[in-house]
């Protein structure tokens, strides 16, 4: 009681603690942000993968035929949810005079697709509706529909970093011309060329997945129409990447583990493939495909939390100087404490304990400010944009439309902790200053 | 004297005044360490840019590029700013190893070597003909054969320590270079036949810019193939950019704005012949105006962290307030004592003040000390985490850096100190005004001593 007491009186008469509470407030403020933003980040990062080419990819060395039978049986394990193909190229796309794009073209299957990842919600027309995507252009059954990424047919505003989705929308319905081939044997000498194909498509819609490479790069062909083009001499259904939904809670590795038999299976019975081949065949979760650079960010953050945690230890030292003049001016309260019978540990309690307080105090606060920094840095970082006349987060180089903005409540409870740790520390040598105090020495009469 | 003294008795005989130094120390420490790396980052990302594209650009982003390219050197190579120029041909292409049945798209460049060499750094990013840059299109093995130059990391895999593995000569292998040629209208040329413009170049060396995204997409043709293949040759031959380097003496802004009035006046004269629609979309730009997109990007997150640091400084200000404060308040005798014997308030603000600008000196003084010796060794340090812990800052195989940047900037310690004593200043603040108000009567009656 008498501890709460001299807290209270201290805090109400000393206004320069308020100071000690306003640099951990800032301290843990900034952590949390820093923390906040980068794992944010970081999940983002690994999430994007997962969105844009499902839980699991099975990636042979080389195209193989029959994939519908080998997607069924895959949906047959339990616990996978859908799989889709898809065949790739790479192509230029003519998109109006002397404006050419270089391209990373997908043949897909858009419904599948849409069941593996988060595909359809990237779709600016169909996005919504209630309907499985589909290529099909309206009133031209025989026309050949094509997603294109939106980053291909216009540049985000160089001010808000925003698209044109007008400008965008208008290319729906809006035929191009796509270059592409396959390099196959032809001549008498049988000696490899590279054969032009091509392609005439129609815009069925736009893809917006709001990952800028992605935006940049893609168009989307059906799977078959591109098959045909490239590989007209090819019997069966071929592709070179099976992607994978898994249902929630399914532990990945044990899935793998029954899809490479499978695989393994169905290459060596139906694609009479050699071991070699068989093995080369690389089957992997999106996010270790992803681990190096988790890895990378995640050292990164570290690395930025020590500095800032180091930085921040300056803070300890504001608290040490603030107790020690609370202590040198208190040593009257001190002596009368100590000549009624307290010990010099009850004496030291309440000045480590006082900063333990106002460490809570500040870390709470810093808590609250840092959520609400995080939530709002979209919106904070808008406003600096047009106050400064520059943007300052860009998708063409952090990757992501948006900043993450979610709260790192795990990192978060780390820095409350540290921070009411670090305060109490920063108290510890007023305490003993204060548990040393001698009564007589400070209450003689002279 | 009287101020020097004192404020020599305060820093050296109130241990409260350490405190303050060593807060000052440990943010100049942490601040002159994250700042003379990133410093370092920045100033070689930039020049690795400006080494990439020389001086000045005068190109368009148009695969169709553009014509009267030679016409418009002859011009820049007679006028007194200009050292040098190179022409370039830009392009995307599909490539794939001769025999197998994969492709990848790539960017090429066409140029002419000994030209490129004399505007850019090419040279120097060579890893076989450093020294003999005419030569690099021709491969060692085969002299005869269509070399090309390939960025490094599309040829090689940096290793943890972030090198590359070369063999004594580079290996004979042929690239199948496909690309799709373009009218000067923009449509695509030839699409009446069913071949495209193929031909095989042999590796003949590698190029590291240090510039991630250009060593793992860029392949470097000799300038007359890559003409034919991106179908500029002919009679109205096309090129996408003219390099230009300046002469020594020439400032960057000056040459571009005199390269910019020539260009002008250029195509002016052009006007009448065809096709000058492509030459209006032919732009003039710095070095730092067209790598903008990458260097700006840098040199934002260069600033973000300065304001985090300025944002953490905050605490110092009020350590030093805190000290400042106390000395202040033990030390009224000594104002009281001051004051009676004439100084004025004036002098007290100036003696506090003085005060706290030695506290910031010697935080710095400390500061720059130790983050300097762990500068020296940060490289020697890292390599010991990485051989004992697996520990690297940056993972090199992701990362195209090589040690840590570790050089001091005297600009940036200035900057530095100047930083910390403003901060001591701004800490000092109140207190010297409170020191300056003090009566000397209050401060001296008997029952205050």
């Amino acid at each position: 009681m008498l501890k709460l007491f001299l807290w209270l009186k201290y805090l109400r008469k000393k206004r320069i603690v308020l100071l000690s509470i306003l640099a951990v407030t800032l301290s843990v403020t900034l952590l949390i942000v820093v923390a906040s933003l980068f794992a944010g980040f970081i999940n983002a990062f690994e999430r994007s993968a997962v969105d844009t080419i499902g839980d699991i990819v099975l990636t042979p060395p080389v195209k193989f035929a029959g994939y519908p039978l080998l997607i069924e049986r895959l949906k047959q394990i339990k616990g996978v949810e859908a799989a889709t193909a898809v065949l790739s190229s790479q192509g230029l796309l003519h998109l109006g005079q002397g404006n050419v794009r270089a391209v990373e073209i997908w043949g897909i299957q858009p419904a599948q697709r849409a069941a593996v990842t988060g595909f359809k919600q990237s779709l600016l027309k169909t996005g919504t509706s209630s309907q499985p995507p589909s290529f099909t252009i309206p009133d031209s059954a025989n026309k050949m529909g094509g997603y294109v990424g939106i980053g291909i047919i216009t540049e985000p505003n160089d001010k808000t970093d925003e698209y044109d989705f007008g400008a965008a929308q208008k290319f729906i319905g809006r035929e191009l011309v796509l270059t592409t081939g396959t390099i196959t044997s032809a001549g008498s000498d049988g000696q490899k060329q590279f054969k032009r194909k091509t392609v005439e498509f129609t815009v069925s819609d736009i893809v917006f997945s709001g990952i800028y490479e992605i935006d940049k790069s893609f168009v989307y062909l059906p799977i078959e129409e591109l098959q045909k083009i490239l590989y007209p001499d090819e019997a069966g259904q071929i592709a070179q990447q099976v992607q994978i939904k898994l249902a929630d809670g399914i532990d990945a590795d044990a899935a793998i583990a029954q899809m490479q038999g499978i695989w393994e299976d169905f290459a060596a019975k139906n694609l009479g493939w050699d071991s070699y081949l068989i093995k080369s065949a690389n089957l992997e979760t999106s996010r270790q495909m992803q681990s190096q650079y988790v890895a990378e960010f995640r050292k990164q953050m570290d690395v930025l939390l020590l500095i800032f945690g180091i930085v921040s230890f300056s803070v300890v030292l504001l608290i040490l100087c603030i107790f020690y003049m609370i202590v040198i001016t208190r040593r009257k309260d001190i002596a009368i404490i100590k000549s009624c019978g307290a010990a010099n540990s009850s004496v030291a309690v309440i000045f480590v304990g006082f900063g333990a307080c106002i460490g809570l105090a500040g870390s709470l606060l810093g808590t609250i400010s840092g959520y609400v920094i995080t939530k709002n840095i979209n919106a904070i970082e808008q406003r600096l944009s047009i106050a400064l006349g520059l943007k300052l987060w860009k998708s063409s180089v952090y990757m992501f439309s948006k900043i993450p903005n979610e709260v790192d409540w795990n990192a978060a409870w780390h820095i409350v902790f540290w921070a009411v740790v670090a305060a109490a520390v920063g108290t510890l040598i007023p305490s003993v200053v204060a548990a040393m105090t001698k009564p007589v020495d400070i209450l003689r009469y002279e | 004297m009287y101020k020097v003294i004192l404020i020599i008795r305060y820093l050296f005989k109130k241990q409260i005044s350490y405190l303050a130094s060593i807060a000052v120390a440990l943010c100049v420490f942490i601040v002159t360490v994250v700042m003379t790396i990133m410093t370092g980052l920045l100033t070689e990302f930039k020049q690795k840019n400006h080494n990439f594209v020389g001086d000045c650009i005068v190109g368009t982003e148009s695969l169709v590029g553009f014509p009267y390219y030679e016409d418009f050197m002859k011009i820049l190579e007679q006028s007194d700013f200009v050292e040098a120029v190179s022409p370039v041909i830009k392009s995307y292409a599909l490539v794939s190893l001769d025999g197998t049945e994969r492709s990848r798209g790539i960017e090429i460049m066409g140029i002419d070597p000994v030209r490129h060499g004399k505007v850019t750094g090419f040279g120097k990013t060579l890893h076989y003909n450093k020294d003999n840059v005419s030569k690099v299109f021709e491969p060692v093995y085969e002299p005869a054969l269509a070399g090309c130059v390939v960025g490094v990391d599309l040829w090689l895999a940096r290793d943890a320590w972030g090198e590359y593995s070369y063999a004594s000569e580079p290996a004979k292998a042929a690239l199948a270079i496909t690309c799709f040629p373009l009218t000067a209208k923009g449509a695509l040329a030839r699409a009446g036949a069913d071949i495209v413009n193929t031909k095989i170049f042999y590796y003949s060396d590698t190029s590291q810019s240090g510039l991630a995204r250009v060593d793992g997409s860029i392949i470097y043709l000799p300038f007359d193939d890559a003409q034919v293949l991106c179908g500029m040759a002919g009679t109205d031959k096309r090129a996408s950019a003219v390099y230009i380097k300046f002469r020594p003496d020439v400032k960057l802004a000056a040459g571009r704005e005199k390269t910019a009035l020539l260009w002008k006046k250029f195509a002016e004269e052009k006007t009448g012949n065809k096709p000058t629609d492509l030459l209006k979309a032919v732009t003039v730009k710095s070095w730092k105006d067209y790598r903008r997109m990458f260097v700006a990007a840098m040199e934002k997150e260069y600033t973000m962290v300065a304001i985090m640091f300025a944002l953490v400084g905050i605490t110092t200000v009020c350590i030093v307030f805190v000290v400042l404060y106390m000395i202040v308040s033990h030390k009224s005798k000594d104002i009281g004592i001051l004051k009676s014997v004439g100084a004025s308030k004036a002098d007290v603000v100036e003696l506090f003040c003085g005060f706290s600008v030695m506290v910031g000196l010697l935080g710095s003084f400390v500061g720059i000390i130790c983050g300097w010796v762990f500068l020296l060794r940060i490289n020697w340090i890292e390599n010991w985490l990485f051989e004992h812990f697996g520990f690297q800052l940056w993972d090199r195989t992701i990362y195209a850096i090589g040690g840590i940047p570790n050089e001091i900037e005297p600009k940036l310690l200035a900057a530095i100190i100047l930083a910390a004593v403003a901060v001591c200043l701004a800490g000092a603040f109140l207190p010297s005004r409170y020191a300056a108000k003090l009566e000397p009567v209050q401060s001296l009656q008997v029952s205050q001593l």
